[in-house]
């Protein structure tokens, strides 16, 4: 009961969220939402013990495809932001079987050999991808009503409400998968992999599943991004947000499911709003970089170290609390 | 009717409205700023980041022309005088960044204007440019379709001014017969690479090779500089380099021995390359833009105010990092100011009406006319004379200024026919 109290409460919170906020930190909003399933998908893959280089250009895959099934080929915005995500698994599938043949170091290396290669393909090819300057004029999702709220989708709020409900959803999926015998499975794969594969497991299999499943939501996130703003480049998609991506989860760390979330929430908070309102617009870069340096010194297992310190002390509080009554 | 009050679309009343609403119920120092008279100019532009050296220094600039324009008095409109206060937003060359500082820009800050670069960012902003009516400018005419009215391009027309430097070239020192050419394969590039390949052409001089494209993220030269000079040219044209680009491929230049004439269309931070290479070897370096303490500037024909006092003021507050864009934003303001006063108002609307009453316009450079229409679909590019510059001892100095329109009218079918081979006319972008 506590629990349901809890969720619907988060979701009044989130509700109103946009409506405390000014109009350009609800722009933000919207892409922090996206960047939320961006950076948790990625979770997903570092289950595994892969970390990738190529989930920014993977989340551009699915950009792509989805402006390029809705400007080309016309089809509705919603379906080709899924069919976005669906192009992004199966070319995680394709790169799987180059990629699998490596491990660790290696891989890591690989991922970021073969999304370069992904985004030349972008420069090179202006037809269909429009070459360096990408594709302009993308399809925005088609404006609606539900009698008491008209939804605008240039609007951020209308826009934050929609991509807000997308995330859940991929985000419940992905807690779901975890917390299932294949999410399991991945742990094993990271931690016991010698043991999991005399017990029958097909490490390469489940690795590529999960780097399949992680580029589906990432391609989701990708979708949203290009029907939102309108615009997408191979620049988009490059290596410096890449960086971004592996700075939200290693400061918020990975060990549980809200790390990278929490990492990336604050992180974003921090560069975009609270760096810009004081006055540092032109030295973030510098700051960004001392903050992440001291967190890393500081705080080895992340932001989460402290929720779960905190988390841990509530609840040896609680335990004497009730030795005490007894 | 519950869905009439929660309407969230955005049409100029409401943006006009909620700006207000915001300004007046959450931003009591804005308040105080209407009070005492204080118009608001918008500046999203690239501050940190790769491209930071094309908006950084303009914003400096603009820091300037805003001091020297308030001691005098500043904005005179109908209702009385206004000081100027510019309000930047760093877009880091990202046109999702680029659309939340416009957002920001227009409705928490109220600006009256906003500046940009432009290139891969304006696709970001156009829909809210499109929403609110707000005026635009934008330093690459690239930009430019007849799609938005509100944008403009009033003091580079990146790349057509580089027509003037191949045609003084040509002129000056004929015995020059081939070239080949560099560029980074993007948005600023290309268009660019058209331009040069026009103006080769209509000069009489022979590519040796196609235009070698490399990409944006290339940080070793040496290949680059290695295979441009293999058909042993008289001309190295580096098109518009990012001044990133521009030191390593001179570097490489220098060391594999070239010898012949380089041309460019920038050459920010060149004392940097000369320190690198050599005075001898930067001697007749060609490219477009002054030095702002060039005696030539002060000819009667430019419209720009005090370009020595403003070029002297800004080496004293930041040495060394007097580039392409120092004087362009401002040279946008003076324009902007004109226009405005000339209004009596600061609307979007009034402004660009009288900025463009006529259909002529006082460019930095000199006299100059609305045009475009051919390459960009619109006439909001504001064409005249511009500058060619050539490294003399050390120094930037200028040449001769050279009419653009008058190239155009001659060659205007070469530049359409380049264009067109890259798809960048307007219609293909």
């Amino acid at each position: 009961m506590r629990s349901v109290i809890f969720i619907v409460l988060g979701a009044c919170a989130l509700l109103a969220l946009p409506h405390g906020l000014s109009f350009s930190q609800q722009e933000i909003l919207v892409f922090l939402t996206i960047n939320i399933l961006l950076v948790s998908s990625y979770r997903l893959l570092t289950l595994t013990g892969e970390w990738s280089l190529a989930h920014v250009v993977i989340m551009g895959v699915g950009a792509y495809a989805s402006a390029l099934y809705s400007k080309e080929l016309g089809v509705w915005v919603p379906v080709s932001i899924l069919l976005g995500g669906a192009t992004a698994a199966l070319m995680a599938v394709l790169l799987s079987f180059p990629l699998f043949r490596m491990k660790g170091f290696y891989f890591l290396i690989g991922s970021f050999a073969a999304g370069e290669i992904i985004r030349l393909l972008w420069k090179r090819f202006r037809d269909p991808f429009g070459g360096p300057k990408g594709i302009k004029g993308i399809e925005p999702m088609p404006d609606f009503s539900i009698g008491i709220y008209d939804f605008d989708f240039f609007e951020p709020v209308s826009y934050y409400y929609l991509s807000g409900v997308v995330v859940a959803v991929c985000l419940w999926l992905l807690w779901r998968i975890e917390r299932s015998p294949v999410g399991l499975t991945f742990h094993a794969v990271h931690w016991q992999d010698k043991l999991a594969e005399a017990s029958g497991v097909n490490l390469r299999a489940y690795r590529t599943l999960a780097f399949a499943i992680a580029s589906g939501f990432a391609g989701i996130g990708g979708g949203l991004m290009a029907h939102y703003v309108g615009t997408i480049n191979p620049n988009s998609f490059d290596v410096d947000l890449m960086v971004y991506v592996l700075t939200w989860a290693i400061v918020g760390g990975t060990g549980t499911f809200y790390g990278p979330i929490l990492g990336c929430v604050v992180l974003t908070v921090l560069n975009e709003i609270v760096l810009r309102e004081l006055g540092f617009e032109q030295m973030r870069p510098l700051i960004y970089g001392l903050i992440m340096i001291l967190s890393i010194l500081f705080l080895p297992k992340g932001l989460e170290s402290i929720v779960q310190h905190l988390a841990t002390r509530r609840s040896e509080k609680g335990v004497k609390d009730r030795r005490a009554a007894e | 009717m519950l869905s009439k009050i929660v309407k969230p679309g955005l049409t100029r009343r409401t943006f006009l409205q909620s700006t207000a609403a915001a300004a007046t119920a959450s931003s009591l120092p804005r308040l105080a700023h209407a009070q005492n008279n204080v118009i608001r100019i918008g500046f999203l532009a690239p501050l940190t980041g790769a491209v930071a050296a094309w908006g950084k220094p303009g914003l400096d600039g603009c820091q300037i022309w805003a001091e020297r324009v308030n001691a005098a008095g500043g904005i005179q409109l109908s209702d009385g005088a206004y000081q100027v206060e510019f309000v930047a937003y760093d877009n880091e060359y990202d046109p999702a960044k680029a659309r939340t500082g416009a957002t920001k820009l227009i409705r928490e800050d109220g600006v009256s204007f906003i500046m940009m670069l432009g290139g891969d960012t304006w696709p970001g902003v156009q829909p809210v440019a499109d929403r609110t009516g707000m005026l635009f400018s934008t330093l690459l005419p690239s930009d430019l379709s007849p799609d938005t009215t509100t944008l403009i391009a009033p003091a580079e027309v990146h790349p057509i001014y580089n027509v003037t430097g191949v045609e003084w070239l040509a002129e000056t020192r004929p015995e020059l017969k081939t070239a080949v050419m560099c560029a980074q394969d993007d948005a600023l590039g290309l268009p660019s690479v058209a331009t040069y390949l026009a103006a080769f052409e209509a000069a009489g001089i022979e590519m040796q090779d196609d235009p070698l494209l490399f990409d944006p993220a290339t940080t070793d030269f040496a290949p680059v500089v290695t295979r441009l000079m293999s058909s042993n040219p008289d001309i190295v044209c580096l098109d518009t380099c990012y001044s990133d680009y521009v030191h390593p491929i001179c570097e490489q230049l220098f060391q594999q021995g070239y010898e012949g004439q380089i041309i460019s269309c920038t050459a920010d931070f060149y004392d940097q390359i000369i320190a690198k290479t050599s005075k001898e070897f930067m001697e007749g370096f060609l490219f477009q833009f002054p030095d702002f303490d060039d005696p030539a500037l002060n000819s009667d024909q430019v419209n720009f105010d005090d370009p020595n006092g403003f070029f002297a003021e800004f080496n004293k507050r930041y040495p060394g990092q007097w580039g392409a864009v120092s004087w362009e934003y401002a040279a946008i303001m003076d324009l902007w100011k004109a226009a405005a006063e000339k209004a009596g108002s600061a609307e979007p609307d009034a402004v660009i009406a009288a900025m463009k009453e006529g259909g002529t316009g006082k460019h930095a450079f000199g006299d100059a006319r609305w045009w475009g229409t051919e390459l960009f679909g619109i006439d909001n590019a504001l064409v005249g004379d511009w500058p060619v510059v050539a490294i003399e001892n050390g120094k930037a100095t200028i040449k001769e200024f050279r009419s653009i329109p008058a190239w155009y009218d001659k060659h205007g079918d070469l530049l359409v026919k380049h264009m067109q081979a890259y798809d960048q006319m307007w219609d293909q972008r």
